[in-house]
């Protein structure tokens, strides 16, 4: 098996990310079905979020500003171009909203969201605003791999069907 | 009555109210900002300066900017007194314009 630092931070970026989006479906789950006794777990998701999240962003920010510089040029190069020109681009400022969102994730279950219909709306929202927004991203990631992937089988022609 | 505009209906925390506008201001801040960069090179280039990479700039600049709003919100307890559900609307709204204008901007920019 040979399995590069480059191929196991990437990894771990999408990793994380799914993570978080898994969490973050978990807090709306809990804020569904809020009470007093799930308040602690509801707390516990949203931190989880959180936590994902950043691991997310670091590993996929250090692999973006090390590694993705050869496969842009690869991608570009190659048949699909738009793999880079609008989904990585809208990808690697999409996901700085959801990264924020995340990090709110655990300041807004902080509110009694069983007792208090506005904060149990808001960690409704906030919930599904992450996992939508995380979701897109992770399919933009898996269009920019198919990107560099046709590039490399299609030997770099431009236009190829 | 109308839940946005009932003073009886229930209330965010400072903290909690403060937090979501920086967020959502946050969001809309990091579309204008990503738009900025591409229509206009040397501010891409400004900010490469600044940590070596403009992304990684542009990344600090959005997380500083919403922990910055952040406390200072909760501290002047200005988003307390607008109504949750206003909030609320606010930060979708605020998240659907800046992910929308992102992928039209370089859709078709």
């Amino acid at each position: 098996m040979n399995v590069s630092i480059s191929d196991a931070i990437l990894l771990a970026h999408a990793a994380f990310g799914v993570t978080g989006c898994l969490a973050a479906l978990w807090v709306f789950l809990e804020a569904l079905n809020a009470q007093p006794g799930n308040a602690g777990r509801t707390r516990a998701a949203a931190l989880v979020t959180a936590v994902s999240m950043a691991a997310a962003w670091i590993c996929g920010g250090y692999w973006y500003v090390q590694f993705y510089p050869a496969e842009k040029a690869l991608i570009l190069q190659g048949p699909w171009p738009f793999a880079h020109n609008l989904f990585m681009e809208t990808k690697e400022h999409l996901f700085l909203i959801t990264g924020i969102l995340a990090f709110l994730l655990p300041v807004v279950t902080r509110e009694k969201v069983h007792s208090n219909a506005a904060a149990r709306k808001l960690v409704l929202s906030v919930a599904a605003l992450i996992v939508i927004t995380g979701l897109a991203v992770e399919g933009a990631g898996a269009v920019i791999e198919h990107g560099a992937k046709v590039a490399l089988l299609r030997g770099g022609q431009k236009g190829d069907r | 009555m109308n839940s946005a505009t009932d003073p009886d209906s229930p209330k965010l925390t400072a903290a909690t109210s403060g937090f979501v506008l920086a967020a959502a201001t946050a969001a809309l801040f990091n579309t204008a900002l990503a738009w900025a960069r591409d229509a206009y090179a040397p501010l891409n280039g400004l900010m490469e300066s600044l940590t070596g990479n403009s992304w990684t700039t542009h990344c600090l600049a959005d997380l500083v900017l919403f922990a910055g709003l952040g406390f200072l919100f909760t501290k002047t307890r200005a988003a307390e007194k607008i109504v949750p559900n206003r909030l609320i609307g606010a930060l979708i709204g605020a998240a659907a314009i800046a992910g929308i204008g992102l992928a039209l901007w370089f859709a078709f920019v």
